[in-house]
């Protein structure tokens, strides 16, 4: 780059932010004080990084305090049985997103080849174990949610304000390990698994962040979002293709359905 | 609740849940904005701000507390976002160059009002579009510029975050910046 040389709409990009070395800084300083045609163009640079500060910032919604908070406290506060551990220790955090994939996957490889059986399935190997262990706590955690929506779908919304303290409780403990499923699903690129259990979070996340009497039009409203995204047939959907893949697996282990 | 972030940070430290939810509803809103910026999807700005706080949750022992605690979460926010950025890099919603002429084209179109750069530059009609234009950068793209543009971070320190090559940040930043350009320099142009 000279003074006689143009400057090049990169050449102003990286002299705008200041990362042009000192020689060329200097030049570039040079050029658009004696070329009125890159001075132009650097002007219309600026004007559009001025109105680039001005982006708009995303509307939060009003509970998105409260909302965050009813997602978060799960995984912070002490906790009880098998859903304790698998929340609060770094280490076990850690290993269920490494096994989760194979929940994902073996749910996926499920779904997607249900009469196929391993040829050399005859022993049960550390990870089949490991495996059936996790897809027990994934159908643990879709009956779970099951039961919580039959609840909420069979609420008699004409009935008085609907006392929901219990539900707020399950769904506040549900809400942590769904979402390491969802995040683990996502990144085993199983979408449909994700898309399910990212529309039961939200579900999730409203009922938790809810106050203790549900206003009759409130529950209503949940319950049409249930019908609407047919979540409770989906979760029973994956939660027999889940039940399934376990009863595979007890047969792969066993030798039972296989041919000699 | 407590009156200062640092007596919330104190409490929090020792188990106090309710200093820690004092934290959480004092900057979750900003968490979640840079996140946005970053990330470009409420999805995932709401994944980083969980990600965000647990993490400091976490690190809260490790906290100096004559540090910023805002600065300090600020700079969890951005290293999530961009963990999150490298994680899903499958999510791309760039979009071609031609798509942003188009919608330069249409920019233009609608304004024939004659109203001065200036006052456009204030309404909200021109925000909207900013927004838009952000929405057809690429994930890579998005994340570069917004480092360097909001963050002030230099090419060489996002290279080093988003592991990429100096020549790549800077063409995503340089893609960006065009992008941008082209999808606003009509709202912009010279009265």
């Amino acid at each position: 780059m000279t003074t006689m040389q143009h400057l090049t709409d990169d050449d102003l990009v990286l002299h705008y932010y200041g990362e042009l070395d000192s020689a060329a800084e200097t030049q570039a300083t040079t050029h658009l004080s004696a070329c009125e045609s890159c001075h132009r163009n650097y002007v219309r640079l600026q004007r559009v990084m001025a109105a680039i500060d001005s982006a708009p910032v995303p509307a939060v919604a009003d509970a998105f305090e409260r909302t965050v908070w009813a997602r978060l406290q799960p995984s912070l506060s002490p906790r009880r049985g098998w859903l304790s551990w698998f929340v609060l220790s770094p280490a076990n955090l850690g290993w269920a997103a490494a096994v989760l994939v194979l929940v994902a996957g073996a749910f996926y490889a499920g779904r997607m080849t249900p009469h196929q059986h391993p040829n050399d399935a005859q022993t049960a190997t550390a990870s089949q174990i490991r495996e059936g262990v996790l897809l027990v706590d994934l159908n643990e955690h879709l009956d779970r949610s099951q039961t919580m929506l039959v609840e909420l779908v069979n609420a008699d919304p004409n009935s008085d304000a609907l006392d929901l303290t219990a539900e707020r409780e399950h769904a506040g403990e549900l809400l942590a390990a769904n979402r390491l499923y969802r995040q683990t699903a996502t990144n085993a690129g199983d979408v449909a698994l994700s898309q399910l259990l990212d529309e039961l979070e939200r579900l999730l996340v409203e009922v938790s962040a809810s106050p203790d009497q549900l206003p009759a039009e409130d529950l209503e409203r949940v319950q049409q979002r249930v019908a609407a995204k047919d979540l409770l047939f989906k979760v029973r959907v994956v939660s027999s293709a889940v039940k399934e893949r376990q009863k595979q697996q007890t047969r792969s282990r066993t030798g039972v359905g296989q041919s000699s | 609740m407590p009156q200062t972030d640092a007596a919330a940070v104190a409490l929090a430290r020792d188990g106090d849940s309710e200093a820690f939810r004092a934290l959480v509803e004092r900057h979750g809103r900003a968490v979640y904005r840079l996140a946005y910026r970053m990330t470009g999807s409420a999805q995932d700005a709401e994944d980083v701000v969980q990600e965000t706080f647990l993490k400091a949750y976490r690190q809260l022992p490790r906290f100096e507390s004559r540090a910023n605690f805002g600065t300090w979460l600020h700079r969890i926010a951005v290293n999530c976002s961009i963990d999150l950025i490298r994680a899903r890099p499958h999510r791309e919603t760039g979009q071609a160059d031609s798509d942003l002429e188009q919608f330069g084209a249409a920019v233009e179109s609608t304004d024939a009002t004659g109203a001065s750069p200036e006052r456009l530059m204030l309404s909200t009609e021109v925000q909207h579009r900013i927004g838009e234009a952000m929405t057809k950068l690429s994930r890579m793209e998005r994340a570069a510029f917004m480092l360097r543009h909001f963050e002030g971070r230099s090419i060489e320190e996002i290279s080093q975050s988003l592991g990429l090559k100096t020549n790549a940040t800077k063409h995503s930043i340089f893609r960006a910046v065009r992008k941008m350009r082209t999808a606003l320099e009509p709202f912009v142009a010279d009265a």
